[in-house]
């Protein structure tokens, strides 16, 4: 009972013909493990004439081998198939829908001698050899996507001469790259490398990538070399990680990725083949995150070339897959990543998009950096600072005169975070502060003034003017560019004697956060506390009525329950929230007041704290004026009249009963400083006169 | 005739002296020096520039810091003091006088923002 194989079925299979219901062996079956998704089978098929070993199950079909139906020798019946070609010239027949006709022990053996089909002609006596090798035959993607190999088909074929041939395939070839470009060197040597058959043990299979160690690569798509393209797993000796280029590069190594170098210049979402080389400018260090979606981490860098920057993300996965392989100052060949509008917010960097990194994009060191400008950067002399807008991101270079000590801030967030200000004075004369937070902060070393020179950091009208480092910006030390080295001659003849003036005064109040300056009259005019958040502004006001009547309510007693209790008039007093009576009471303030301005005035509330700042006594004190003695009472709010002081507020549109008001509460109460609202208000004549 | 206290007097630095000979001034600045007569003094202003202070009495006491003189300008560019007022370096917020500098250079930019009546007016 033997049943008729469809001879020349792997042949012409091979060759990417059509061929349906051909009847085949299953010689050896084995799975691949793949890091994400079902396993995929590999089968080794015979059509009694020849052997071959490139053919996957399609997913759909993985039940067959785990209900043990697809046994090596069962004879099967291939109904559909889809042939794909790798960059590198492999093919591989994925096997879409298949029938068993007769089970392993009906057969009973192989069936005839079937030949390991040599796609070039060549014989090949190791067709087992290779399933040790390519343990990881992984599937580019699910068997429906198209070849990736024509798409890269491109020039030079050069490097393959024994390929190209006896293909009758789609002829890619898939190092696209000039072979001085491209193959990292143990490829070089070889394209004799490229066997004939697919299957080759041969050692560095046809990575594209430097990872030669690495077996079986087998990577449908045009290895760029990203480490963990396809297998996660597999090859052990290669790790996949960034870090296995270096030791693995060997001279230039270019993507094998399918196009030529194109300019930073040319890159949009819309051009999906594409290589460039640039250099990296600015790299930012990996910030993990965690919302409500989960966790991440994520880093950044900025690349520039002849033509311009762009700014590329990479996250997770892609974390720690390039976090150590890119060097700020080093070149790389990158491709394959994702192009989308730039989120201007972030940065300052000139270019419409910006990149992503994902699973298959590829950066490959070049050695090749000239051309490439350096670092570039637009300098801001500090004396120009005033004029520019706050919240622009501004880079800045200048000598660090003087540095503050690592203070540590614990945010909104609970997040405790590391925080530095350096004074940096430049050639006009003027300083400002510059703000580093985290892991720079604390390694920053600001011993022998060095020049600072900050990139894409974010200016602020923080204490008048002064700068932030951004997660984005970079923070370079005596870099090696022309303007550091005027600065630093400037300064050792003259700068440091140079009493110069900081933009950034002494932050007397707020701890890091901004004030915002607003008018009472802005109030209005700007609908603010409209939105959905509230908002915060300072503003200097003076206080033109207290309403003393009212103004103390007797509230609970216990420990941060302030809620208003009832008297009882049984000498108790009832508290609603804590559900309990007691014999006491504390007197609490809630004053409301009147504040006003040059442009307008404005009904604010005073809780006990400011309260008692503004008045200058204690709640308990005041009750018992209020009950003692009236005229000491009066005199308080008498002498609270007509001060001005610095506020801040906070502004929200409130809804009570059918009712809209906007309702303003002043959150601290501070004495004015009156230089730095002279200063404040000479910057702001001068900005407004311009 | 009017005295001297009872008509405005702008305030200047010594770049504007030259501005407001034969009137009556008011100018804040750093005392100098001190002449050994005590009849007359230099005051440093905000932007560094020095004047000549004259008295009528010589000085009674050591005067430092700063000053804020109240006369009229001669002709030669000295500020012939009427009255003297000096600010406590000890007591309060010292005075800034770069910054009282500024304000200066505000006032005599935008005069129709901060016009001074030769008239006082109510």
């Amino acid at each position: 009972m033997s049943v008729k194989l469809s001879q020349g079925a792997v042949e012409a299979l091979c060759r990417g013909l059509e061929v349906r219901d051909s009847v085949m062996q299953l010689l050896n079956i084995r799975q691949i493990p793949s890091a994400a998704g079902p396993p995929r089978y590999r089968l080794m098929m015979s059509d009694g004439q020849h052997s071959w070993s490139s053919f996957l199950l399609a997913t759909q079909l993985n039940h067959l081998p785990e209900d043990n139906l697809l046994v090596p020798n069962c004879v099967c019946k291939v109904k559909k198939t889809v042939t794909n070609t790798l960059s590198d010239g492999r093919t591989v027949v994925i096997v879409m829908d298949m029938d068993v006709l007769q089970s392993a022990d009906e057969i009973g053996g192989k069936i005839g001698n079937p030949t390991p089909y040599d796609k070039d002609g060549k014989t090949s006596s190791q067709q087992d050899t290779e399933t040790e090798v390519s343990t990881s035959f992984v599937p580019p993607s699910p068997p429906s996507a198209a070849a990736p190999g024509p798409s890269y088909s491109n020039n030079s074929r050069a490097l393959s001469p024994p390929r190209g041939s006896g293909r009758g395939f789609v002829g890619k070839s898939p190092m696209k790259a000039p072979p001085s470009k491209f193959s990292p060197s143990p490829m070089k040597a070889s394209p004799s490398k490229f066997q004939p058959s697919p299957m080759k043990a041969s050692p560095s299979k046809f990575q594209p990538s430097p990872m030669k160690g690495s077996p079986s690569k087998f990577q449908p798509s045009p290895m760029k070399g990203s480490p963990s393209k396809f297998s996660p797993s597999k090859f052990s000796p290669s790790k996949f990680s960034p870090s296995k280029f270096s030791p693995s590069k060997a001279g230039s190594s270019s993507p094998d990725s399918s196009t030529k170098v194109i300019s930073i210049a040319q890159l949009n979402p819309y051009q999906s083949k594409w290589t460039i080389r640039a250099r990296v400018t600015n790299k930012s260090s990996i910030r993990n995150w965690s919302n409500s979606k989960g966790e991440g981490k994520l880093f950044s860098f900025e690349i520039l070339d002849e033509s311009g920057e762009i700014r590329i993300t990479a996250f997770n996965k892609e974390v720690d897959k390039f976090y150590t392989l890119v060097e700020q100052g080093k070149v790389y060949y990158i491709t394959k990543g994702t192009l989308k509008a730039a989120n201007k917010q972030y940065t300052t960097v000139k270019n419409d998009y910006e990149m992503t990194l994902h699973a298959h994009s590829s950066i490959v060191p070049c050695d090749d950096g000239q051309g490439i400008p350096a670092v570039h950067c637009d300098f801001v002399p500090i004396a120009e600072l005033e004029n520019r807008d706050k919240d622009a991101i501004i880079d800045v270079i200048g000598v660090c005169k003087s540095a503050d000590d690592v203070s540590r801030i614990t945010t909104k967030t609970s997040r405790e975070v590391s925080k530095r200000a350096l004074n940096l004075i430049d050639t006009t004369g003027k300083e400002v502060a510059v703000t580093l937070w985290g892991e720079e902060a604390e390694k920053f070393d600001a011993s022998g003034q060095p020049v600072v020179a900050v990139k894409g950091a974010r200016l602020s009208d923080f204490g008048g003017r002064s700068l932030s480092a951004l997660f984005s910006s970079t923070v370079m030390v005596n870099p090696d560019i022309p303007e550091a080295f005027r600065l630093r001659a400037w300064f050792d003849r003259e700068g440091y004697a140079a009493n110069s003036q900081s933009l950034t005064e002494t932050r007397s109040m707020g701890s890091g956060a901004r004030m915002n300056w607003k008018a009472l009259s802005d109030i209005k005019d700007e609908e603010m506390g409209h939105g959905e958040k509230a908002e915060y502004f300072s503003c200097v006001a003076t206080v033109v009525y207290t309403r003393k009547e009212n103004c103390l309510y007797p509230a609970c007693p216990s420990a941060d329950c302030n809620k208003k209790v009832i008297d009882q008039n049984n000498g108790l007093y009832r508290c609603e929230k804590c559900n309990r009576e007691y014999p006491n009471f504390k007197y609490r303030l809630l004053l409301s007041a009147n504040l006003a301005d040059f442009g307008d005035n404005q009904w604010v509330t005073f809780f006990q704290e400011t309260a008692e700042v503004l008045l200058g006594q204690s709640a308990e004190t005041l009750g018992e004026l209020r009950e003692t003695d009236e005229a000491a009472f009066d005199r308080v709010f008498q002498e609270a009249n007509f001060t001005t002081h610095i506020f801040k507020n906070r502004v929200k549109l409130e809804t009570y009963n059918d009712e809209s008001r906007v309702k303003v509460t002043v959150m601290e109460v501070q004495p004015v400083d009156h230089r730095d609202y002279s200063r404040r208000l000479l910057s702001n004549i001068r900005r407004l006169a311009r | 005739m009017a005295s001297i206290i009872d008509v405005p007097k702008p305030r200047i630095n010594c770049s504007l002296l030259s501005q407001h000979i034969s009137r009556p001034v008011c100018f804040v600045g750093r005392v100098e020096k001190v002449h050994p007569t005590g009849k007359t003094f230099t005051v440093s202003d905000g932007e560094g520039k020095v004047a000549t202070v004259e008295l009528n009495e010589p000085l009674e006491e050591e005067l430092s810091g700063v000053v804020e003189v109240i006369g009229m300008v001669s002709n030669k560019g000295a500020i012939m003091a009427n009255t003297y007022n000096l600010l406590r370096e000890d007591k309060g917020i010292p005075f800034d006088l770069e910054l009282y500098n500024e304000a200066l250079k505000v006032i005599h930019d935008f005069p129709q923002h901060y016009p001074f009546e030769v008239a006082a007016s109510g």
